[in-house]
């Protein structure tokens, strides 16, 4: 098809262009500088100057307006008279606060949508690698859940609740105009960035219809203005991190060395009592941890002309894990421009970012391998056991013994290699022209690329290398390299018209949209290293191929991958917004959207929104002084979302039936099934109503907004289960409904506000969320759709994958055995493991969450604090089992909770006998474990230096200022981190961060 | 002028969008369709192996080894595979859904290669090969219902009692089906195996591909499984008499897969296939190298032993038997006062029937007919029919191949006395070969066993004696099926 057609019969006649000018001045008669004044409708604009004065081009009968923070929005149109003379009040200023919308921008006044932006001043010089990070607690509604403390990890992020059980919950990511990968953010420069700006309801998100389904966070990176000249910019941070203890109650050497005396087992059983009390305690947590050091530079210099800006911007970070062996090393580039012709009419930006980063990442993190997982060696490891016990790997061979654990994992320590080298390119580029005066056509071009370099090396001498090599197999060891990269293009190209007459004002714009993504991937495993010359990265010490005559067998086989994987989708629709003299408005967007993942019949699909906002305060309420902004909106909607199984690049043609080749029987080619179609699969669908209001009172001492909504997911993606005599027991399919329903709320009061420069301010915020939710018409006889991991399952008229497991109801007095709840409470010590679990109205995701706060300043001194919550999240404590669990005395550490175990004369413990004959037979809720927290997650506190004391200095700006994260936790859960909203063992924990910096503007 | 200048524009601005078909209709490389998967003969024979290996006993071996008293706990176990060793089994268990869904994918997929052989004209020249790797299909379907049916059939010898649900065809994903009647079951098996037997060729020498010999075997194992002993009678010794038992050097070596011995069919296991990893989670989930379910790295006493050999099973063994030698590794620790020194680190009996093979430790071969099995059926049948000198003789036929010297003949008192002996000696014979929890479920009644093991193995759980009458010795139907298809639950075995 050809949508293109509609543009190609334009009319070509076009107002008179004149050039008007003029000064703007505030109520006192003093000039402003720095004024944006836009031409409306268009994105032409420019900025007044020192002295207040503008000049710009318009036609006849275009609507001027003129914009600065904190100020009101002035309008006038531009008739007769060339000179237009402007004054600007301070009565209401964030009325006027730029809001995102989409493709466009207005401001919060006209704005019928619920959304929320955080500037750059709550994002820069906090000393985390990843801006999404920062966000946590920011934004009322947003749940930003981060599982690992690796520099740079990857975060999870959700609005308002789960839309989806199985396909995408993440929001869109929009880096000016460019959508990005959601789940990299370690090679984005958070100091670049001028606003994060948090799309809502279905109004707001309805021109990302087709993966605007979870919301939208765009982010807006820094430019230059016209008209001003260069500044430079120097922020310098320097922070160490540490890690956050637990609260297991670990056993020190002479009571773990006495239970395994007792019991027989382990080192312990042969030693003498005099043996055991000399035994030192060594602190593998305070091997395998560390305090890391960050190190944070930027420079930026920005400046602009009568028709071109720019923006420049170079930034180091370097930031050691925690935990040995992670850092994340990045180097980041960017350059922003914009320009116009003389005329205005056509006007452009473009935004292109180079991100280098180089991290040791080591694998098998949260995994429960204790040769690999040095998070595990930090808590489970013997403490009677010291480095000084490490020979080589070879030595730990023999004998094998699971309690040298911390010297498998020094080993690893020493040999394994696993760092990950990547590029990331960040290009936008955006120009519009205006063909008529109330119609402008305009472009967006933006591509997101990345290329990962990783390789992973066992060398050869190696524990785990000469483990599984063996003496038959002594040079094994292994060499893996990938290469993968993604690019990621999208294209939107718009035609606007707008007009004003009398008290009306309309907005209709057209769109099309082209999105494809490409994914490449090549790499190889080498087998066989030969220790003389291997190094890691290096080729020189991959041993060939060889047929061994001995053993009658190929020894060292490589393995080559490769892999092609394309996406796409297309899109038109459009929007229409409408304002009746300030006072009541209308926005609706239709859309039709093609994904390339569904099968003929379902590939095209039909979205829709509606909003509408009364602008009390220019209505009803005009004349009550008390009210600066009383604004009721509220908004319909539906979007869709495509991605099946959750990731962009998986489940790309379900529809289809496949077989596939590869290794079969002894290694031969061979031919199987690789999957069997669903060819009813079609877009999970999110409706969503929301009701808003948005409110200043008291000359904008309290301000804020709440949002009430309710959202409905009809066509849930889930695994419907199939027959086993498919060969598959499940199958992806549209299945089921789910709701979320709940609030957000977003208040700051100025408790103390002081008329004067530098006097002393106080203001209070606070932002928060409750969000329920609630599955419905699951198809299943019993209602009920269970997980594979026997721990979860979701049914009719509960919440998403909720724990569905036997109740654990203590210790028998009588014999120390455990004991469990049946379905119908009775107690037994040995459950049906199927009929007796019940739904526990338990899961990993939140209730309540948000966060509180104060920002206080007086004569350039400043203080931030951020304290965020979460409540309603229950966590398996798979870490606390495996210290509690008697099975691994001997084997290693465990917790003194085992020392009040059940024994006879102790008959009253909640520690079951340490030989209870059912402790291994049941999963249950026994370590289900409430995960809800308090966290002081950031505090600040600095020093501006006043202008008057850097007048002979020759800086514009000198500020310092010290930060800490994740200072203070308040939590029942006993692990390391309760933020890491999953199941896993010997999780990497996220770091406390104290910092210090300073920032000199020249 | 104006109009054609803003039209250029407009176009260059909009080139990249010409067709939207570019974005939507993307064709993924190296996609195979349905109806190009099959076309030729060649392709039929790589289906085949996808079909193979789709085959694999570690399961089985890793089950039949723990629930029962072939092993123990071993040192560095770190609590694996303890609820199978604690003799506790529903629904939910690993092993009832290991079994029941890997039985179903292996019927699948054999379904499919012999629907998509229908429509497969060979030529005149590949005819032969046609055939072969139809009749190898069939084979492996009918094998393949027998394993589901051995696990989930309550009683072998009722033809009307309740079997598994029959599959001869590719289903689709709405059906569900519920529980054929052994009877139809075995009738199923049995004109698979006819259907087999009439394409396969006469000659094969490889034992690790189906052929003649595979398919009398496992008619003699189905039918002393049913008790049908006549059959499992003729059968059994139609193979006897072809083939000899390995004598005490090729034992050894056919367990080192140097050479075949003994061995009527056998499972490849090669590196870098399907099954080359490491299974170490001490349940029938693993698969993986077959050594790998006893040891993390090799089988010595430094491989980490997580089960060692049962210390009852241990004390059968005769060390001037060979298959001491094979079963237990030299550098096992033998403590000859075990029961009163209590101390598992002295003791430490190391499984050795899967040392590994091509340079890979744990990874063997995983025999599925052995002629030793076929002279133990022919014993049982003999005592079935009453002939209990001709049973012992053929046990002492047996011993004598494995001491490499003659050893008295057993004397049997009576029919359980003599179905004892056919049972300790499958015990020790087919020691980690994956038989010995069915043995104990069709023989145990007869021969009066059940599970025993040695009180020191068992001290910790209390899991010592499982009589054979258990219901734990047919599984659960799995839970799994029962989402997809509630009405099984009605079918459910009983106990459960």
């Amino acid at each position: 098809m050809t949508p293109i057609v509609i543009f190609i019969c334009l009319q070509s006649s076009q107002g008179q262009q004149k050039s008007i000018s003029g000064t703007i001045s505030d109520v006192d008669g003093l000039p402003l500088p720095g004024v944006n004044i836009v031409v409306k409708g268009t994105s032409l604009g420019t900025l007044s100057d020192f002295e207040g004065r503008y000049s710009i081009n318009a036609p006849e009968g275009a609507l001027l307006q003129f914009s600065y923070v904190g100020l009101r929005t002035v309008t006038a149109t531009v008739g007769a008279n060339t000179v237009i003379n402007v004054t600007m009040e301070e009565r209401s200023e964030a009325l006027e606060e730029v809001v995102v919308t989409g493709y466009r921008t207005t401001t919060r006044e006209n704005s019928s949508i619920a959304s929320q932006t955080v500037s750059a001043e709550t994002i820069e010089n906090r000393p985390n690698a990843s801006v999404v990070q920062t966000l946590a607690g920011q934004v009322a509604g947003l749940e930003i859940m981060t599982w690992s403390g690796q520099p740079g990890a990857n975060s999870t992020v959700a609005i308002r609740g789960y839309n989806s059980i199985n396909g995408n919950i993440e929001p869109l990511f929009i880096i000016d105009g460019t959508p990005v990968d959601e789940d990299n953010f370690r090679s984005i420069n958070p100091q670049e960035i001028a606003s994060v700006s948090v799309l809502k309801d279905a109004a707001a998100t309805a021109v990302y219809g087709n993966r605007g389904a979870n919301g939208v966070i765009v982010i807006k990176t820094r430019q230059g203005s016209y008209n001003t000249r260069l500044q430079v910019k120097y922020s310098g941070i320097l922070g160490f991190n540490y890690l956050q203890d637990n609260d297991y109650n670990l056993m020190d050497s002479q009571e773990q060395l006495t239970l395994e005396n007792m019991r027989g087992l382990g080192r312990g059983a042969t030693l003498t009592p005099g043996e055991i009390a000399a035994a030192p305690t060594f602190d593998w947590a305070g091997f395998f941890f560390r305090t890391g050091l960050t190190q944070n530079h930027n420079v930026s210099l920005s400046s602009g002309g009568e028709n071109f800006t720019q923006f420049t911007s170079l930034g180091y970070f370097d930031q050691e894990g925690i935990l040995k062996n992670t850092d994340l090393k990045r180097f980041s580039v960017r350059n922003n421009t914009t320009g116009k012709t003389g005329n205005d009419r056509f006007s452009y930006g473009s935004n292109m970012s180079i991100n280098y980063s180089k991290s040791n990442e080591p694998e098998f993190i949260g995994t429960d391998a204790i040769n690999h997982n040095y998070v595990l060696g930090a808590f489970i490891s013997p403490p009677y056991i010291t480095p000084e016990e490490y020979v080589d790997g070879a030595s730990l061979l023999d004998p094998l013994v699971i309690s040298n654990t911390p010297l498998f994992l020094l080993d690893k320590l020493r040999t394994y290699k696993r760092q990950e080298e990547e590029l990331r390119i960040i290009g936008s580029f955006n120009a519009s022209y205006k063909l008529l005066p109330q119609l402008s056509a305009a472009v967006i071009i933006g591509a997101d690329y990345w290329n990962i370099i990783r390789t992973v090396a066992e060398p050869p001498e190696s524990f785990n290398a000469l483990v599984f090599g063996g003496a038959e197999n002594p040079t094994s060891g292994f060499q893996d390299q990938i290469t993968a990269r993604e690019l990621r293009y999208n294209q939107v190209t718009s035609l606007n018209y707008t007009n004003k007459w009398r008290k009306h004002s309309l907005d209709i714009t057209a769109y099309i949209e082209y999105f494809k993504a490409h994914n490449r991937f090549f790499g190889y495993r080498a087998n066989g290293l030969n220790p003389k010359t291997f190094y890691p990265g290096d080729g020189d010490g991959l041993l060939q191929v060889r047929f061994d005559q001995d053993r009658q067998a190929l020894l060292f086989r490589d393995r080559a991958r490769a892999n092609i994987i394309d996406m796409g989708l297309f899109s038109y629709f459009s929007q229409a917004d409408y304002d009746y003299d300030g006072r009541y408005g209308f926005t609706g967007t239709i859309r039709r959207d093609a994904s390339f993942r569904f099968a003929e019949s379902n590939r095209w699909a039909t979205f829709y929104s509606v909003a509408a906002r009364w602008n009390l305060h220019n209505d009803v309420l005009s004349k009550v002084p008390e009210v600066d902004l009383l604004k009721i909106r509220g908004s319909y909607g539906t979007s869709g979302n495509q991605r099946i199984l959750g990731g962009v690049f998986n489940g790309l043609d379900l529809t289809r039936n496949f077989y596939a080749t590869g290794s079969g029987y002894g290694g031969q080619n061979a031919i199987f099934l690789s999957q069997i179609a669903n060819t009813t699969l079609e877009w999970e669908t999110v409706a969503q109503l929301n009701l808003g209001v948005d409110f200043e009172f008291f000359e904008r001492r309290l301000r804020g907004n709440i949002d009430f909504y309710n959202k409905k997911t009809t066509d849930l993606y889930q695994d419907q289960p199939i027959s086993a005599i498919n060969g598959v027991t499940s199958l992806r399919a549209n299945v089921g409904d789910l709701s979320n329903t709940g609030f957000d709320f977003s208040l700051n009061y100025d408790l103390i506000k002081s008329a004067d420069t530098g006097g002393f301010n106080l203001t209070l915020n606070a932002v928060g969320n409750f969000n329920e939710t609630r599955v419905s018409n699951i198809p299943t006889e019993d209602g009920r759709q269970l997980n594979n991991d026997g721990l979860r399952g979701t049914r009719n008229g509960g919440i998403i994958r909720e724990f569905f497991l036997v109740r654990y109801a203590g210790v028998n007095p009588a014999n120390g055995n455990l004991l469990f709840y049946t379905a119908d409470g009775n107690i037994t010590e040995n459950p049906d493991a199927d009929t007796d679990r019940v739904w526990l109205g338990k899961n990993l995701i939140p209730d309540w969450q948000g966060s509180f706060g104060f920002n206080m300043d007086y004569k350039g001194f400043f203080l931030t604090t951020q304290f965020n919550y979460v409540t309603g999240i229950d966590r398996l404590d798979r870490n606390l089992e495996l210290v509690q669990d008697p099975n691994f005395i001997g084997q290693q550490r465990t917790s003194r909770d085992l020392l009040r175990a059940w024994t006879p004369e102790n008959p009253i413990t909640d520690i079951p006998s340490l030989d209870a004959v059912n402790r291994d037979a049941y999963t249950s809720d026994r370590y289900l474990r409430e995960a809800d927290y308090l966290r002081l997650r950031f505090l600040s506190i600095g020093y501006d230096f006043p202008k008057l004391y850097l007048q002979n200095t020759g800086l514009t700006r000198l500020r310092i200022f010290g930060n800490a994260e994740n200072l203070l936790t308040w939590s029942k859960w006993r692990g390391f981190d309760p933020e890491a909203q999953n199941n896993d063992v010997g999780n990497y924990p996220t770091p406390k961060i104290l910092s210090v910096g300073f920032e000199i503007g020249l | 002028m104006k109009i054609s200048r803003n039209t250029f524009l407009l176009f260059s601005l909009l080139a990249g969008v010409f067709s939207c078909n570019d974005a939507i209709e993307i064709e993924q490389p190296g996609r195979l369709d349905a109806n190009a998967a099959f076309q030729t003969v060649s392709d039929l024979e790589e289906g085949l192996f996808g079909v193979y290996a789709e085959f694999d006993i570690a399961p089985d071996i890793a089950f039949q080894s723990v629930f029962t008293d072939e092993l123990a706990i071993g040192i560095g176990n770190g609590g694996r595979g303890l609820a199978d060793y604690s003799f506790i089994l529903n629904a939910g268990s690993v092993a009832p859904e290991v079994f029941w869904v890997n039985g179903y994918r292996q019927l699948n997929a054999a379904n499919r290669v012999i629907e998509a052989a229908a429509l497969v004209e060979p030529g005149e020249k590949e005819l032969g090969r046609y055939n072969q790797v139809l009749g190898e299909t069939f084979a492996l379907r009918a094998w393949g219902h027998f394993i589901l049916l051995s696990y989930f059939s309550t009683d072998f010898s009722d033809d009307n009692a309740l079997s598994i649900i029959n599959l001869d065809f590719v289903p689709t994903i709405d059906q569900q089906l519920l529980r054929n009647t052994n009877g139809e079951t075995f009738a199923l098996i049995e004109s698979d195996l006819t259907m087999a037997e009439s394409l396969l060729a006469n000659t094969a020498s490889d034992v690790t591909r189906i052929n003649k010999d595979f398919i009398t075997a496992l008619r003699a194992r189905i039918a002393a499984y049913r008790q049908d002993y006549t059959i499992a009678a003729a059968f059994s010794q139609e193979l006897t008499d072809k083939y000899r038992l390995a004598n005490r050097a090729e034992y050894r070596a056919m367990f080192r897969d140097e050479s075949d011995g003994e061995v009527l069919f056998k499972l490849e296991r090669t590196l870098g296939d399907f099954y080359d990893w490491q299974s170490n989670s001490g349940d029938p989930m693993g698969g993986g190298w077959a050594g790998s379910i006893f040891a993390d790295a090799d089988a010595t006493i430094d491989g980490n032993p997580y089960f060692e050999m049962g210390r009852s099973l241990f004390n059968l063994l005769d060390p001037a038997d060979i298959r001491y030698d094979v079963n237990v590794a030299p550098s096992s620790l033998i403590d000859p006062d075990y029961a009163s020194n209590q101390n598992p680190e002295t003791d430490v009996l190391v499984i050795q029937k899967y040392p590994g093979s091509e340079g890979r430790p744990l990874m063997n071969d995983l025999k599925v007919f052995r002629v030793s099995e076929m002279y133990l059926i022919r014993a049982e049948a003999a005592v079935a029919q009453g002939n209990l000198s001709q049973a012992a003789n053929l046990l002492k036929i047996l011993r004598d191949a494995r001491f490499g010297t003659s050893t008295p003949t057993p004397d049997f008192s009576d029919t359980a006395t003599a179905y004892a002996a056919i049972l300790e000696e499958r015990r020790i014979e087919l020691a980690f070969e994956g038989h010995r929890y069915l043995d104990l479920k069709r023989l145990g009644t007869r021969a009066n066993r059940g599970v025993q093991r040695d009180p020191i193995d068992c001290a910790f759980n209390g899991a010592c004696f499982l009589p054979a009458d258990d219901y734990r010795f047919s599984l659960p139907l799995p839970l799994i099926e029962f989402n997809a298809n509630p009405r099984l639950r009605d079918q459910q075995n009983p106990g459960y």
